[in-house]
């Protein structure tokens, strides 16, 4: 037998041995054993199917429900009654108009200017 | 990615099987039945928790990486507490006590002579276990017990294959010098 056969014999004899260690364990272990794996397992479906049970949908659907009903009190209460700031079809149009609200924010002042224009104008006929 | 009754019976029966010697080796590391069996229900938990739905193929060796976490953790925290406790002067005395009945053949058996043998020789076998380091220890049961390859026994151990290689050669070689009676 050479060094290698006598290694692996050696090795095959431990692993008997250990092997046998398992079997004879005794029964109060084993029995903490498997109560120890059905644990384990039981957690993994409960874990999984958590998600899935219907308490769960039942407050995710009374929890939307609710928000729901919350907004809709909400806008309902603090919309104003139609009232807009524009109250002639002519506003509504300066208002909505971007281009030239420079123009209509300063309309007092091209009226005043218009007016004053008119004066030289009679200045240089008379 | 819920449980199949199928799926679960695989997950059962290969936690059935690896289970004992899942105990025996966190026993090594702990020298204490009761640790033992927390190490493994904590593997077993992480396992199914993290793992469980990876291919069958996987799981052996990512049962055995949890344990050797858990059970590495637990000898630095245990290295610690043993620290202080002889700091303050106290011994911990938390190693289980042999049981004086199994010392004794079972006169019913066929050969009780043969059983009391073979009895000092798992005896001598696990106290010589118990002696070596712990990350030899690790290396050599899952080399030579789990029958890991090299590789395999690296991603468990979370080390190179080098040192497994190293661990394990130290590891034989000490115990083939412990066990000079079980060799013949």
């Amino acid at each position: 037998m050479n060094a290698n056969d006598r290694e692996k014999h050696f090795l095959g004899k431990v692993k008997d041995l250990l092997n046998e260690g398992v079997e004879n364990l005794d029964s109060q272990t084993r029995l903490r054993l498997e109560h120890v794996r059905i644990r384990a397992l039981r957690s993994a479906a409960e874990k999984r199917s958590r998600f899935f049970t219907p308490q769960r949908w039942i407050m995710v659907g009374g929890f939307a429900t609710a928000t729901m009903a919350a907004m809709v009190l909400f806008f309902w209460l603090h919309t104003s009654p139609g009232v807009l700031p524009a109250k002639h079809f002519e506003d509504f149009e300066i208002i909505t108009s971007k281009e030239y609200i420079d123009f209509y924010q300063n309309l007092d002042f091209y009226r005043w200017l218009a007016t004053n224009e008119d004066y030289p104008a009679q200045g240089k006929t008379s | 990615m819920e449980l199949t009754l199928n799926s679960k019976d695989t997950l059962s029966r290969f936690l059935a099987d690896v289970e004992r010697r899942a105990f025996k080796m966190a026993k090594f590391a702990s020298r204490n039945t009761d640790e033992a069996l927390d190490l493994v229900q904590e593997t077993m938990f992480e396992f199914v928790r993290r793992y469980s739905a990876r291919p069958e193929g996987e799981w052996k060796v990512l049962f055995y990486r949890i344990l050797q976490s858990r059970m590495t953790d637990w000898h630095r925290r245990t290295t610690v507490r043993k620290r202080f406790l002889a700091w303050l002067g106290r011994g911990d005395g938390e190693e289980d006590q042999e049981d004086p009945l199994q010392n004794f053949a079972d006169p019913a058996s066929p050969n009780p002579y043969d059983q009391t043998v073979r009895r000092e020789d798992m005896k001598a076998l696990e106290k010589a276990v118990r002696t070596l380091p712990l990350r030899q220890q690790q290396a050599f049961l899952l080399r030579a017990w789990e029958g890991m390859a090299v590789a395999q026994a690296a991603f468990a151990m979370g080390c190179s294959e080098g040192s497994i290689k190293t661990h394990y050669s130290r590891a034989v070689h000490a115990l083939r010098g412990l066990l000079e009676d079980i060799r013949s």
